[in-house]
């Protein structure tokens, strides 16, 4: 048994497996689709039962406590982040100004197969937002407004945006770049009930130029499109914030041959029912993030890099730092000795 | 030419660097031994001085340019290096003062310094805009100890230039008065070893910073590979080191690699990347 530990042990397991993983490394950057997630795993995989092997055979490492702390961190990360793919979840999120969140709003949703987050316990409901922008468009401070439930029945307002995100049942909400306005409508079909309903527009001020959608009604194949006509204030030569409550919009509305312009309040006769231009607000894109391990990933490794800040120190403080500080003649000096320095 | 008001500063504290890398190779100088100069050391006081003035000079710069724009040195091409050669000037000073038997190294560290210093001569010293994620705290520690991690290797690379050029006659006879290469070599790998603890340090406080600027720790992009790989090509070396017996120009070799990595990472993948350090649109 221990024959094989100390084969599995192997320094040049340990530097063939570095190799693996700069490999790995490699073709894993900027995250293309086509690579798959094993250029990283076995690499990862094989140091570590190369690390483990070796913290229990190599009395080098597993005598000096803070060399053993800094291998079993590292030892310790590769299985927190392993336990992070698999329990992971990644997705966006576009919520409109007095949406509730729900867990159907979420897109691009990428998760692990263990994930189990307490999702539907999130509860809280999207505000107004606002974001600072400098002269050339230069996207400064995000202030997003959201409310969450108390349990006295009331809301608190809480403020978050770029690197402070919502964080409710260990999920985290990040807001981005993405983010716009929306129209709400209401469609009054000749027959049935009627809709109401928001229709996001495209990001603002990045597509300010094609603030454009369409929508087909319920029980129709009228394909109504809508092109939003925005006065935010906006200027390219001055700072500026942008503001859903300092806006105003007009929605052009086509159907078919026919095309109207629509303030808020106005409404419009279509082949198959009217349509209402109720009043123009907001959405707001977050990133959601979720991975349990993140605050274990931190201390461990804090932990890590200590030992081995630890282990340096009582090596370098053993010895003067340069033991011949004398010149000499032989400056071809002699090869370093095997493990020493 | 417009010239803006740290330029001035910028140019004087370089001009001090040039005097300290004059006077560090003028001290090589085979004909200076038994000089009273070099046998006093004198020279090393002036090459400290003049590293010191520099610093002081270049902190002068950077002030003038944070108050003129309204935030520090962290954007640009510009703003990295002007930062970047006060703080390796800084913890390089620390190291020629505390440690003697790496001195005469300093002619190769400062002519470094100066590829640096060419450098930001030939850059607009453009204004640049301050992104939102860049008010968070864990940036500050994030750039510090990169900075130190950065300083190190500089430091290494100068011991690892010596043990390469002594094997030659030349350079034999430049480096006489420096210790055996043995002892040079245990000197630059325990520089290493801060490094690899000041590196990892980094990498930690760059993913907490990552992880709230942009919603993920790590996400393999060009920094974060070029950054891992300096750390892992870091981490093969000291296990290279430890197990092997090496000569010590291949050890100079191992190192002035790692550097030209972290170089890399610096300054070479701004041009590669510009998302992951600024913010998006």
């Amino acid at each position: 048994m221990m024959q094989v530990l100390s084969a599995l042990a192997s320094l040049k397991l340990t530097l063939l497996g570095m190799v693996l993983l700069g490999i790995g490394a490699a073709l894993s950057y900027g995250n293309p689709v086509e690579t798959s997630i094993w250029v990283l795993v076995m690499p990862l995989a094989l140091l570590a039962i190369n690390l483990a092997a070796a913290i229990l055979t190599n009395p080098r490492i597993n005598r000096q406590p803070g060399l053993l702390v800094f291998h079993v961190g590292l030892l310790g990360m590769v299985v927190l982040a392993g336990i992070g793919r698999l329990t992971h979840l990644d997705a966006h999120l576009e919520i409109g100004k007095e949406q509730a969140f729900s867990p159907e709003l979420l897109m691009d949703v990428r998760k692990g197969p263990w994930h189990a987050g307490a999702l539907d316990k999130v509860v809280f409901t999207q505000g107004g937002f606002t974001v600072d922008y400098a002269p050339k468009l230069r996207r400064g401070l995000t202030h997003s407004q959201v409310f969450l439930p108390q349990p006295d029945g009331s809301m608190l307002e809480i403020d978050v945006g770029d690197d402070r995100p919502l964080v409710l049942e260990r999920y985290r909400f990040y807001t981005t770049h993405n983010k716009g306005f929306a129209p709400v409508l209401t469609w009054i079909p000749e027959e049935g009930e009627r809709v109401s309903g928001r229709v996001h527009m495209p990001s603002y001020p990045l597509f300010e130029y094609k603030q454009d959608n369409h929508w087909i009604p319920p029980g129709t194949e009228e394909d109504i499109k809508f092109w939003l006509q925005l006065d935010t204030g906006m200027t390219l030569e001055d700072a500026w914030v942008l503001d859903g409550r300092n806006s105003s919009g007009v929605l052009v509305v086509t159907s078919g041959d026919q095309r109207v312009e629509l303030k808020p309040g106005e409404e419009t006769q279509l082949p198959h029912g009217r349509l209402r231009f109720d009043y123009l607000t907001t959405w707001m894109g977050y990133r959601v993030f979720y991975d349990p391990t993140i605050q274990w990933l931190f201390f461990v490794s804090v932990a890590g890099v200590f030992g081995l800040g630890q282990f340096f120190w009582k090596k370098l403080s053993l010895t003067a730092w340069t033991d011949d500080d004398s010149p000499t003649d032989n400056n071809n000096g002699t090869a370093n000795k095997r493990g020493s320095v | 030419m417009n010239i803006v008001a740290e330029q001035p500063w910028l140019w004087a504290g370089l001009l001090a660097y040039l005097v300290a890398t004059l006077v560090a190779m003028w001290g090589l100088s085979p004909r200076l031994v038994g000089s009273e100069s070099v046998q006093s050391h004198r020279h090393e006081r002036i090459v400290l001085g003049a590293i010191v003035l520099g610093v002081l000079l270049l902190t002068i710069a950077i002030a003038v340019r944070w108050v003129r724009i309204g935030h520090g040195p962290w954007l640009n091409l510009f703003e990295l290096l002007m930062s970047q050669l006060w703080s390796l000037g800084l913890i390089y000073a620390l190291l020629y003062w505390r440690l003697p038997g790496l001195r005469p190294s300093a002619a190769i560290v400062m002519l470094v310094m100066w590829i640096l210093g060419s450098w930001v001569l030939l850059l607009e010293p453009a204004d640049s805009y301050f992104p939102a994620t860049y008010y968070n705290v864990w940036k500050w520690s994030h750039v510090g100890l990169g900075k130190v991690f950065l300083a190190l290797l500089l430091a290494g690379v100068g011991l690892g230039g010596v043990m390469i050029l002594r094997l030659t006659e030349r350079g034999r006879r430049w480096f006489r008065a420096m210790p055996t290469d043995a002892v040079i070599d245990k000197l630059a790998w325990r520089l290493m070893m801060l490094a690899l603890v000041f590196d990892s340090l980094m990498l930690i406080t760059g993913a907490v910073w990552a992880q709230d600027a942009w919603g993920r720790y790590w996400a393999w992009d060009a920094l974060e590979t070029s950054a891992f790989f300096t750390w892992l090509l870091l981490a093969v070396g000291l296990h290279i080191r430890l197990s092997y017996k090496v000569p010590p120009w291949a050890s100079g070799v191992m190192i002035i690699s790692i550097f030209v990595l972290a170089f890399v990472t610096y300054f070479g993948m701004p041009y590669v990347s510009t998302v992951a350090h600024k913010g998006m649109v």
